[in-house]
């Protein structure tokens, strides 16, 4: 598979999908509604791109002169220059840029080995995907079920603990955390790795299929390398999902609330069935409307807290590359990968949307 | 319902599958060399005695954990290419030069030139201009191919043709090779010539340096850059590089074939990249990492020295600090205004308070060790002495009540978190003399750059170098000729590689390095450069302010070499060449 048609497969097969259920199974207004998200998703795209096109040659800096630093001579440095096109009018940029972005090329980085940016993508995206997945998980099942279990304890201890938590975690910066659970569990207690994402030795072991080495480690039956990249995944995973569960928490537990007070569930209450069967079993399934809702706005969020807790983990991937780039000027690197985290979101978004429409049948578009 | 729901998690898994297939990287071949070397040898080649590498193939699942004698060296320093016609940075070149060797090398731990691939250091021509050596016999890549000078001139060659471009962007056969050489030739099976455009002093030395290594055709063919090979990558060193995760990890094995005199220790090395020098600090803390080497900033080292099981050692060399003042624009074309930044400067307090004493106060340009090092600015100027400051100052009419007013700039993010700290001492210190007020400009790395040393538009900035090649040539004539470096007392001229020096003694300056450079006796380049260094810093041409020595942290059970220089360095010493082969491990 080659890295264009990775660009290509992550950002058409949820669309197409979507496009082949709707038509399938959907309504004529959530039809509509859907085609209209995915034509606007286009333009969204564009305006993105082009600001952050625009952005990066408004703010001082040069690539080539920051790669090579007091070291570049004049001459070596327009050279450079010319070779990757900045010497261009910014016009003819912008236009190479378009077509590159539109035929999902994305060009090559400006700086380093001026390696095509769709091979770097597809090297450090499934490690952002291998974290920010289970990151991901954990805070649903936390914000979820702590949420919950509040509002069934509404005004009990139990309610004002996750109350609190969800405010002190939501507030704690990830990097703190990451540190704080680096010395804790690996510093003092020696039970978990600290940085990167498998061990060194057993990694020269693992054969790189995907490159998310869970399922690697999977398909090849290697499970020495499974055992140690569930270990290395464990810290980063907790630190960003803890803080990711603070707004799950509270957001489900207003929802649950509001649903507990709600005629049917007095009715169902008068008719005997137990309180915890009321809250997880009929409660909260309606309460999590909304929350599939926020579930699309958090991936913008957590691939922001990707960023950090990458960097703090050793962690290869997107969030790290991008911060990266953004120093040395690699405007195609950054163009790029905001343009593909934009879709994403899009994507997403949508998903979230469809799923929507089928979880409360009322929804209508 | 119950069908919309299977058929949402039957639609999600088939997505989920299909991005992970694409997710797939293209091919990453990570088999090993087998006993059968992938060119066959000649016929009557003796067959090796050692036993190549037959670790279990990447693709069988291991069953127990790898039992390798395995070292692991945690770098933050990015690797930006493998390619000996294209790589510049520090790993780089620590990469090549434990895969692979040239003619000559700097003996571990010193600044001393010692044979590796030629049989003697060679011999050079009456005028200077021709280098004649003699490969040693035996030599193979890790695949076993046996290496003549054809070939070895042949993979030269490369240096001299495809130089910087679109596919070797680092450019490195553009700074040291394409200048001085002329041509590379083999006139037989053993011997290699070169043929010097001008006469170089410093030639040998950039002879051990990463772009004269002998690197494979079949990697890294004549025509092209080849940054980021597939592995195995072989070279004719001590190690082959068998696996290359790119920005995670990099595998080392031994070339089986090597009969040099730095023979591996261990098993296997992998070189791990760290995302930041902090996570890497609690790596090597937690066992991760067996070594932690560059780089760290020197105040991450005090905490670390107090750990038990971790060794901190720090490294007799690395990378200097020092003051650009642009001689071309006022107030800092007035004489008497950098001698008085020169004289009011106190670089202990500076070592002292910003950095815990762990780096060292330079008074020179070319740090200790190197030719025609000298103490010169502690000499002339003494600093700090306030009294001198004052009178340079006052001869220029700036006094308390006419304050000399000075923009200094740097980069807060480029040289370290502590670059501000230290920018607020010399603003402190000099405003101490009373009659300089500074104003601090902070701005980041590429802007600065570009305005400091491209367009020299600041009267005053602060500037980091480590050398290219460990000579006094490479810490004085940067800042003398015109070539981009933030040269001031040079600017300039067509018709010139020398610039156009600002005065007779800027024009002094530039001629007795000129003949440095040409020199091939090393003991005259030491006095030539000696009196370079004197009137550098009579014209205060930039003002060194600190040696910032490189540290290298590793745990109590790995040991250097103790038939070498620093083996409490692990061997690595002011050339900052690392030898992995240098490195034993009790397991």
């Amino acid at each position: 598979m080659s890295p264009i048609g990775f660009i290509a497969l992550l950002i058409g097969v949820p669309a197409l999908f979507l496009l082949g259920y709707v038509f399938i199974r959907g309504s004529t207004g959530l039809r509509r509604y859907i085609l209209t998200r995915i034509v606007l998703t286009l333009p969204m795209v564009l305006i993105l791109g082009s600001l952050v096109f625009l952005i990066m040659r408004v703010v001082p800096g040069d690539p080539v002169r920051s790669a090579l630093g007091p070291k570049g001579t004049p001459e070596m440095i327009q050279q450079i220059r010319t070779q990757l096109g900045l010497n261009d009018p910014m016009y003819v940029q912008y236009g190479r840029y378009l077509v590159q972005l539109f035929t999902l090329h994305f060009g090559n980085s400006l700086v380093g080995a001026h390696r095509p940016i769709a091979d770097e993508m597809s090297e450090r995206f499934p490690a952002t995907l291998e974290l920010i997945i289970p990151a991901s998980i954990l805070a649903l099942v936390i914000g979820i079920f702590g949420g919950a279990h509040a509002a069934a304890h509404r005004k009990g201890v139990a309610d004002y603990g996750w109350r609190i938590y969800a405010v002190i975690i939501y507030s704690l910066p990830i990097f703190w955390l990451g540190l704080m659970l680096q010395l804790l569990f690996g510093v003092k207690l020696h039970i978990l790795p600290i940085s990167g994402r498998i061990d060194p030795v057993i990694g020269t072991t693992l054969t790189h299929i995907t490159n998310i080495y869970t399922i690697d480690s999977i398909i090849t039956g290697n499970w020495l390398a499974l055992k140690s990249v569930l270990q290395h995944l464990v810290l980063p995973t907790i630190t960003l999902g803890l803080i990711l569960s603070g707004i799950f928490v509270r957001l489900t537990r207003i929802n649950v609330i509001e649903t507990l007070s709600m005629d049917y569930i007095s009715a169902a209450r008068a008719r005997g069935i137990r309180e915890r069967v009321l809250v997880y079993g009929h409660a909260l399934k309606n309460a999590l409307i909304p929350i599939i809702t926020l579930i699309g706005l958090q991936i913008a969020i957590l691939l922001a807290g990707a960023v950090l807790t990458e960097t703090v983990f050793s962690w290869p991937g997107m969030g790290s590359y991008l911060v990266e780039r953004i120093s040395q000027r690699d405007y195609t690197a950054v163009q790029s990968t905001i343009a593909v985290f934009a879709l994403l979101v899009a994507m997403i978004s949508l998903a979230v949307d469809v799923i929507y429409s089928l979880v409360d049948p009322r929804v209508r578009y | 319902m119950k069908h919309n729901r299977w058929f949402q998690i039957f639609a999600l898994v088939v997505l989920a599958s299909m991005i992970l297939v694409a997710c797939a990287p293209q091919a990453t071949p990570t088999t090993p060399p087998t006993a059968e070397p992938t060119v066959a040898a000649p016929p009557t080649e003796v067959p090796p005695t050692e036993v190549p590498p037959t670790e279990v193939p990447a693709t069988e699942a291991p069953t127990a954990e790898p039992t390798k004698n395995t070292v692991i060296i945690g770098v933050t320093d990015k690797l930006a290419s493998l390619d000996p016609a294209d790589a510049y940075a520090i790993m780089d070149w620590e990469s090549i030069k434990n895969i692979s060797e040239g003619l000559l090398r700097w003996k571990p731990g010193t600044l001393d030139l010692e044979p590796a691939l030629a049989t003697d250091m060679g011999t050079i021509s009456e005028d200077g201009l021709t280098y004649t050596f003699t490969l040693k016999d035996g030599i193979k890549f890790a695949d076993g191919t046996p290496l003549d000078a054809t070939m070895y001139a042949a993979q030269l060659n490369r240096l001299l043709t495809i130089g910087p471009g679109a596919t070797c962007p680092n450019g490195v056969a553009g700074a040291l090779v394409t200048p001085y050489v002329q041509s590379i030739t083999a006139p037989d099976a053993k011997t290699i010539v070169f043929t010097l455009k001008n006469k170089i002093g410093y030639f040998v030395q950039l002879l051990a340096t990463a772009p004269y290594v002998v690197s494979d055709p079949k990697t890294f063919p004549a025509d092209t850059c080849v940054l980021f090979p597939e592995a195995p990558i072989y070279g004719v060193g001590p190690w082959y590089i068998s696996q290359f995760t790119k920005d995670e990890q990099i595998v080392f094995e031994p070339n089986p074939y090597y009969t040099g005199d730095l023979k591996p220790q261990v098993d296997q090395i992998i070189r791990r990249d760290y995302a930041d020098a902090q996570t890497m600090a609690l790596a090597v803390q937690n066992g991760e990492i067996d070594v932690a080497w560059r780089q760290f900033s020197p105040d991450q080292i005090n905490p670390l020295k107090a750990i038990e099981g971790l060794n901190v050692a720090t490294v007799p060399g690395g990378s200097i600090r020092f003051l650009i003042l642009n001689h071309t624009m006022a107030p800092t074309d007035d004489p008497n205004v950098v001698k008085a930044i020169a004289s009011a400067i106190d670089r202990n307090e500076i070592a002292d308070t910003v950095y815990g004493g762990n780096v060292e106060p330079l008074y020179s340009m070319i740090p200790s060790g190197f030719l025609g090092a000298d103490d010169v600015f502690d000499t002339m100027y003494a600093a700090p002495n306030l009294d001198a400051a004052k009178q340079f100052l006052a001869a220029s009419g700036y006094t308390e009540t006419n304050p000399l007013k000075l923009e200094m700039w740097y980069p807060p993010e480029h040289y370290g978190p502590s670059t501000a700290a230290w920018m607020e001492l010399i603003k402190k210190q000099l405003e101490a003399t009373g009659a300089i007020q500074v104003t601090l400009q902070a701005q980041e790395w590429s802007t600065y750059v570009t305005a400091l040393t491209g367009g020299q538009a600041y009267a005053a900035g602060v500037l980091g170098w480590f050398f290219d090649y460990p000579d006094s040539s490479n810490y004085l004539d940067p800042f003398v000729y015109n070539g981009g470096e933030g040269t001031n007392v040079s600017p300039a001229a067509e018709g010139t590689d020398y610039g156009n020096p600002i005065n007779d003694k800027a024009k002094q300056l530039v001629d007795l390095l000129a003949q440095a450079d040409s020199e091939t006796d090393q003991g005259k380049r030491a006095d030539l450069y000696k009196q370079a260094a004197d009137i550098y810093a009579d014209l205060v041409a930039s003002v060194p302010i600190f040696f910032n020595a490189e540290h290298i942290i590793y745990r109590t059970n790995i040991t250097g070499t103790s038939t070498f220089a620093y083996p409490e360095t692990l061997n690595v010493g002011p050339n900052i060449e690392f030898y992995y082969s240098l490195i034993n491990k009790t397991p």
